[in-house]
Parts: structure tokens; C-alpha cells; sequence
């Protein structure tokens, strides 16, 4: 796992399309968001901000990357070539996207870091971490059923839009609108309950025990993106 | 040789939806032995092959490897080197790098140099796998194939895209594994190499395995065949049958009639012409198994 995960890097750094999309796009975009802070903490509150920060790093710089490189290694056979070893399945989908998944948590930490630095620091950290955990899992899940659905890496453009859009467009409408009207439907959408977990964690004042079961339609998604990853997910192109 | 085979497959069928590809394929391979899977374009060769290297399931009947199951990897994987008919390698990694991925994960240990030496490779260690040409990106497979000295060395027409040095160095290195005691299953379009190098052949087509044997086995059931042309005005030879405006004899008895046709091309003072002689090849036998 480690060896296909230090490949992985080894590619990326080097393959300057993936270092543009996967990096330089979603910092940018998050540090707009961040240096406008006041502007869009206005629209929601500082929660919303680091929700849509953290949507936007794990929508653009972790599910579209992975999906994109996935749908990479298994047009040119490599997934194939991994396979012919005595790697297991898992190891070999952990290698491939552990370096993405690493430099995004990365990302979304240190942005939001800078953003509790130039702002208010968030209420309740532990939860904080909790949802950007729960929402990276989710979004691993949903990019592995992606990926079986995406047959090339010019292909993934037009896959990965639907979910990266969305859930960026959902946590907006939930940040924005907050969850007092259709409550159940904003929080059973991918990235509802957990946008409005980072908006508990970071504003505060809401009960523990009232936002620790907004963890639950997030780790759905997981296992119905698993699922439907199991039933997707091909290691060779089709023929 | 031991009598415990390393590949055992009995009552093999894969099919895809309707179509059959493999039906009830059975072989086994023996211990040290080099065995050649043919077959025409289609026969289902690619199909049994990959259910062999555990990349696909068979649809019923069973494979065993070493007495593992193909799909229990760490079993199988590290005592099994691949090489796949098609390269399967990153275009951003090196060859160095390549290499030392896949031999990290193959379960064995060996020195990357020594393996790119041997699959002529030592100039190219810090070239991208996208700059490497067709027949450098085949030794690249095989150097991540025989990486560690397996004692099971799959090869999926392993000298397609290779120029003659090349498949010299390849077959050779083939031949120090078989001297270390490595078992070789191979897949090729080359017949005269299967011909050349194979202790036993196994021709499939329409997804069954038609026939199987050395290869002497293989073609004692066809005739040799002689052919040759005659100048203007040469008298008829003895029992030929023309073809293609020259002149052909299929014969059981090889010797003994280029003996008589010789002697007689003496006594009339004829030159044959463009004369060429020699024992059934396996040719002869695919285009027979094509025919039938």
C-alpha cells in the first residue's frame, strides 16, 4: 500500500494537470472564500464559510482527482499490472488514493486554520474534526462509484460534475438557509447534515447531542456509495 | 520433473452473457515444464489465460495454481510472475521506478539493476515508461515478470513487438529460469518459437482444447511435405501433385522420398528448382484444426 501510495505521489507531482486540478484550483478557490470571509459569513455565518471551504477542497481537490486518476490507471492497464501482484484490492484502491485524500485533509485543515486565524476560532474543534472526517469518507466512497461509471480521464470531466456541484450547491443551501424549513430533505442530501455540522461546530451553541446524530446521514452515504462502489468499481476497461 | 502439477484446470468454462468463450477446458502443467497454450484468433486462449492469472473468475469448473485458488493472491502471487499481453505501466514513472513497484508488491526480492540487465533495460533505468517504444515497453513487462526468479513464469505473447535481438535475449533469459527450475506457460502468435521451445502444446480453438502433446505428437499425424519446380521440358516426376504451378509431395516417409525424388532428378539429369523439404510444422497443424 505504501509503495502504490508513494507512486501515486511520484505522479501526481509530476503530472501537471493533476498538480493544477487536484492543488493549485481548490487553494485558490478556498482562499478567495477565506479573504472574503465577511462577505460570505453575511450570506450564512463563519460555519458556512468553513463548510464551503472544506465542500470545495474535497469536491475539486479529493473526489474529481481520485476519480480522474482512478479512471486513469485503469485505461492505460496499470490497475490491471497492480493486480497481476500480490497486492490485495484494498491495499491497492488505499494506495491509489491516500496521496489525495492526505493532501486534501491537509488543505481544508490548513485553510480553515487560516480562516479561525483571521476570523473566530471554531466552538468545537473535536466535532470539527469529526465532520471533515465523516465528509472525507464520503466523498472517497462516492468518488470509488464514480470511477466506475467514468471509462477515461477525459470522461471524469463530465462524470464528476453532477456530485462535486452538488454537494458544494447543498452545503450553500443549508448554510445559507439552515435546516428549520425541510429539514429532513437538506439533511439526507450528500453534504446537508454535514454542513450543518460544521456550522454547529464552529458557531457553537447547539447541544452536543443534537449535532453528533447529524453523523449519521454522512456515514450512510458512505456505505450506499460503497455499495454501489462494489457493484460499479471494474479494474480493466471494457471490451 | 515432479508428477504434482503446478497448474491444474479441469472442466474450465468462461463465458460472457450468451456468448461461450472457454467450454470445459481441461491440462494440466508439470513442474519445470515449458507449456504453450495456442490457438487461432478467438479460440479463448486470453480467456482461460486470465482466469489462470486470477483476473477473471471462472463461470464453472475449476483452476488451481501451486493448489491455491488463482485469487488467493498472496498465495499464488509471489511464487507467479506476469506478463501481460498489454504493457499496463504508468507513463509518469521511470523504468527504475516501474520495476521497483511492481517487484515491491510481487511478494519476492531481487536486485532492480540485475532485472533490467536482463531484460536489456540498464540504459533506460531513469527514462519515463512514455518515452519508451513498443518493443522496450514488452521488456519492461518482463523484467517485472521474471523480477525475483518465480517458480511460475506466465507469458502472454511475451515477443510480440520485438526485434530479433531482443526475443534472442528474451528466450535466453526464459532458458536460465527453466535451468533454475522455473515452470513457463506462454501464449504466442510465433509458432516456430512454441515449435522451437515448448516440452508440450496445447491447441485451442472455438474454445476447447483440440489437441495436446509434444510437438512431434502434434505432427506425426500430418504428412512432411516436399516441394519443388521443374525446368521446361522435364519429364514428370514420381507420385507429386501439382500446386501453385510447382510441384508437391506429402509423404509419411520424409527421407526415403526425397531420396527417390533426388535420385531420380540425377538419373534424368533434371535440376530441381527452389526445393525445400522438412517435417510437418505446426502450421500445418493450426491450418488442419482450422479446416476440420
Amino acid at each position: 500500500m505504501l509503495a502504490i501510495a508513494r507512486s501515486e505521489v511520484t505522479q501526481i507531482v509530476r503530472n501537471r494537470l493533476v498538480l493544477v486540478t487536484g492543488l493549485v484550483i481548490p487553494v485558490a478557490v478556498s482562499g478567495y472564500v477565506v479573504h472574503q470571509h465577511e462577505v460570505f459569513s453575511g450570506l450564512g455565518s463563519l460555519g458556512y464559510v468553513a463548510a464551503i471551504v472544506m465542500f470545495t477542497v474535497l469536491a475539486f481537490g479529493l473526489y474529481t482527482t481520485a476519480v480522474t486518476t482512478m479512471a486513469s490507471r485503469r485505461q492505460n492497464l496499470f490497475l490491471k499490472r497492480l493486480r497481476s501482484t500480490a497486492a490485495s484490492d484494498a491495499s491497492i484502491l488505499v494506495g491509489l488514493v491516500a496521496p489525495a485524500t492526505v493532501i486534501a485533509l491537509v488543505q481544508a485543515v490548513a485553510i480553515m486554520v487560516v480562516l479561525g486565524a483571521v476570523a473566530t476560532e471554531p466552538a468545537r474543534v473535536p466535532l470539527l474534526a469529526l465532520a471533515v472526517l465523516a465528509s472525507t469518507a464520503m466523498m472517497v466512497a462516492l468518488a470509488l462509484a464514480t470511477a466506475g461509471l467514468t471509462s477515461s480521464p477525459e470522461h471524469a470531466q463530465v462524470t464528476t460534475l453532477p456530485v462535486s456541484l452538488s454537494v458544494v450547491a447543498v452545503a450553500s443551501w443549508v448554510g445559507i438557509s439552515g435546516t428549520e424549513q425541510l429539514g429532513l430533505l437538506k439533511r439526507l442530501l450528500p453534504g446537508g447534515s454535514a454542513t450543518e455540522l460544521v456550522v454547529d461546530a464552529w458557531n457553537g451553541g447547539v447541544p452536543l447531542a443534537d449535532s453528533l446524530p447529524l453523523l449519521a446521514p454522512t456515514l450512510g452515504w458512505v456505505v450506499v456509495a460503497a455499495a454501489l462502489a462494489s457493484r460499479l468499481f471494474r479494474w480493466e476497461p471494457r471490451r | 520433473m515432479s508428477d504434482t502439477p503446478v497448474i491444474e484446470v479441469d472442466g474450465l468454462t468462461v463465458t460472457y452473457g450468451a456468448f461461450v468463450a472457454v467450454r470445459d477446458l481441461s491440462f494440466g502443467v508439470q513442474r519445470g515444464e515449458l507449456y504453450a497454450l495456442l490457438g487461432t484468433n478467438g479460440a479463448g486462449k486470453t480467456s482461460t489465460l486470465e482466469v489462470v492469472e486470477g483476473h477473471r473468475r471462472a463461470t464453472s469448473g475449476t483452476v488451481r495454481i501451486f493448489g491455491a485458488s488463482p485469487q488467493d493472491r498472496r498465495a499464488v502471487r509471489p511464487r507467479t510472475g506476469i506478463m501481460l499481453q498489454e504493457s499496463g505501466f504508468s507513463p509518469d514513472l521511470t523504468v527504475r521506478e516501474s520495476v521497483g513497484l511492481i517487484g515491491s508488491l510481487s511478494g519476492r526480492r531481487d536486485d532492480i539493476d540485475r532485472v533490467l540487465a536482463i531484460a536489456g533495460l540498464s540504459r533506460k533505468v531513469d527514462t519515463l515508461v512514455s518515452q519508451l517504444s513498443g518493443g522496450e515497453k514488452r521488456r519492461l513487462d518482463f523484467a517485472t515478470a521474471v523480477y525475483g526468479g518465480p517458480e511460475l513464469v506466465i507469458l502472454d505473447e511475451p515477443t510480440t513487438g520485438l526485434d530479433i535481438q531482443s526475443r534472442d535475449a528474451l528466450w535466453a533469459a526464459v532458458g536460465r529460469l527453466r535451468d533454475e527450475g522455473s515452470t513457463v506457460v506462454l501464449t504466442t502468435h510465433y509458432l516456430e518459437e512454441a515449435q522451437q521451445r515448448a516440452d508440450r502444446i496445447g491447441l485451442m480453438h472455438q474454445g476447447t482444447l483440440r489437441r495436446e502433446g509434444t510437438v512431434a505428437e502434434l505432427t506425426q499425424t500430418l504428412p512432411s511435405v516436399i516441394s519443388f519446380g521443374l525446368p521446361p521440358g522435364a519429364p514428370e516426376p514420381p507420385t507429386v501433385g501439382a500446386l501453385n504451378g510447382g510441384f508437391r509431395i506429402e509423404t509419411f516417409h520424409l527421407q526415403d522420398d526425397l531420396h527417390r525424388l533426388l535420385v531420380w532428378a540425377r538419373d534424368h539429369g533434371v535440376e530441381l528448382q527452389q526445393l525445400e523439404a522438412g517435417p510437418t510444422r505446426l502450421d500445418d497443424v493450426f491450418r488442419a484444426l482450422d479446416a476440420a
